[in-house]
């Protein structure tokens, strides 16, 4: 069996500690333990913002330097980010249900997230349907580009809009409005997630070099195909 | 005329002549959308008070989901054969984006026009400030036509056309929440510029988009 990679190692290792972090927070004041979603939550949301900046960077770093490791680096993080951005709205619904009392409300952070996904899943699905690496590369390039311009509407929904998502919390020119326990359990989340994409990255980009070696080992008829012992009988043989 | 020029409103004149032939966007797709225009008020109720209020968003949803349909349908027309045949000639891509763009744009804005006065008659929706949307709805069949053209091209070796609609839609949605924020602000006189400088934007940014990788997505497809 495979040894698995350090990275993973590490980040397991961080996730369970920061896990671990998240449950000795005493509980929120108003929100009690229902809170500890955001744990979670706000990583996710984070995951997919750089998820989907490392897509951009792929993206245009392929079409500068047209190298396929660039387009391996860009699908394999939209893939993760497209995982992470149906978490976040998995886990704002749950979070949205007892705080709003509501699975959905029409926000606009909210209706501009899922659109994200739906952008992302396109992404996907065109990378899916073409064939050949060097056309896929090319083409899911200039979406990837494209596709960016969700992330600025989506973060920024909440100054542009009267919603009902509360304003960025970490991220605000006023400075972090959060006791120091949840900060720092906070923080550790986002580290570790941080870690779990980077594994998980790095783990996609292994099966995308994978891919290809099986590609070209099967398109120089190195390996066996199954039944390839068997051959048909001729008209000699048999007479 | 410029050569660039020349050969885009050339590909345009192709486009629309084949259009003029079929007659597949003023003789399907508009009845089409009519058609869903009056599907919406059975579903939601036959209340004229909702109706007047929910018709310019309803409007602005079935141009932008059946207007993929018009940009879509150059994908179905421009095979493999068509495409080599145009780079055999010598067609600047860039010039091919534009002209298939401009086609598209002119049947989106035939689209949005025959279907504006029927959502008016149907929804009794108040037409207050309509000289502004003689600029909006332009803006948005740009917008649109742009989008349509460069995602047919992106996509366009991928022999499902299903696949163009997935990305269209969730990319306009910002001219979607502009064209329906300028209709609102219009009915209570809030201010609305904001709203079209985002149509502007995005419109130039779409049309310096569909010229860069023009060529770059054609060479993808040799």
């Amino acid at each position: 069996m495979k040894r698995p990679h350090w990275l993973t190692i590490a980040a397991a290792g961080t996730l369970l500690t920061a896990m671990v972090t998240a449950l000795m927070v005493p509980p929120e004041r108003v929100q009690g333990d229902l809170a500890r979603v955001l744990f979670v939550h706000v990583p996710s949301a984070w995951l997919a913002y750089l998820s989907f900046g490392v897509t951009l960077l792929g993206s245009a770093m392929y079409l500068i330097k047209q190298d396929l490791k660039w387009d391996r680096l860009a699908g394999a993080s939209a893939e993760v980010g497209v995982f992470f951005t149906g978490l976040t709205l998995a886990l704002g619904m749950i979070w949205g249900k007892p705080t709003w009392g509501v699975w959905w409300t029409w926000d606009a952070r909210l209706v501009l997230t899922a659109v994200m996904f739906f952008v992302y899943l396109g992404y996907l699905a065109l990378r899916r349907g073409i064939d050949d690496p060097v056309d896929r590369a090319k083409r899911s390039a200039w979406l990837g580009i494209l596709g960016v311009v969700q992330i600025p509407l989506v973060h920024f929904s909440v100054l542009w809009w009267r919603t009902l998502h509360q304003p960025p919390t970490l991220l605000r020119p006023d400075g972090m409005q959060m006791d120091a326990p949840f900060r720092g359990a906070l923080f550790m989340a986002l580290f570790a997630f941080t870690m779990v994409y980077a594994a998980l990255v790095r783990a996609h980009i292994a099966n995308a070099k994978d891919e290809v070696r099986l590609a070209e080992l099967i398109a120089s008829e190195e390996v066996e195909v199954a039944g390839a012992a068997i051959t048909a009988p001729t008209l000699g043989e048999v007479d | 005329m410029t050569g660039f020029w020349r050969q885009a409103m050339a590909i345009t004149r192709k486009d629309l002549r084949t259009e003029v032939r079929s007659g597949e966007v003023l003789f399907i797709t508009v009845p089409f959308g009519a058609a869903a225009l009056m599907l919406i008020p059975l579903a939601v109720g036959v209340d004229a008070p909702l109706l007047q209020k929910i018709g310019p968003g309803m409007y602005w949803s079935i141009v932008l989901l059946f207007g993929v349909l018009v940009t879509v349908r150059q994908s179905a027309t421009d095979g493999p054969s068509q495409r080599d045949l145009l780079s055999l000639l010598g067609i600047d891509p860039a010039a091919r984006f534009a002209g298939r763009a401009m086609a598209s744009i002119a049947l989106l804005f035939t689209f949005e026009a025959v279907l504006a006065p029927v959502a008016l008659a149907l929804y009794g929706t108040d037409p207050a400030g309509w000289w502004w949307l003689l600029a909006v709805v332009p803006l948005v069949a740009i917008g649109l036509g742009l989008l349509g053209t460069l995602a047919s091209t992106i996509a366009s070796s991928i022999s499902s056309a299903t696949l163009v609609p997935l990305i269209v839609v969730p990319l306009a949605v910002p001219m979607l929440l502009a064209a329906t924020q300028i209709t609102e602000g219009l009915r209570i006189d809030a201010t609305i510029l904001g709203w079209i400088l985002l149509l502007v934007i995005m419109d130039l940014l779409l049309a310096v988009a569909g010229v860069i990788s023009a060529r770059p997505l054609q060479e993808a497809t040799r």
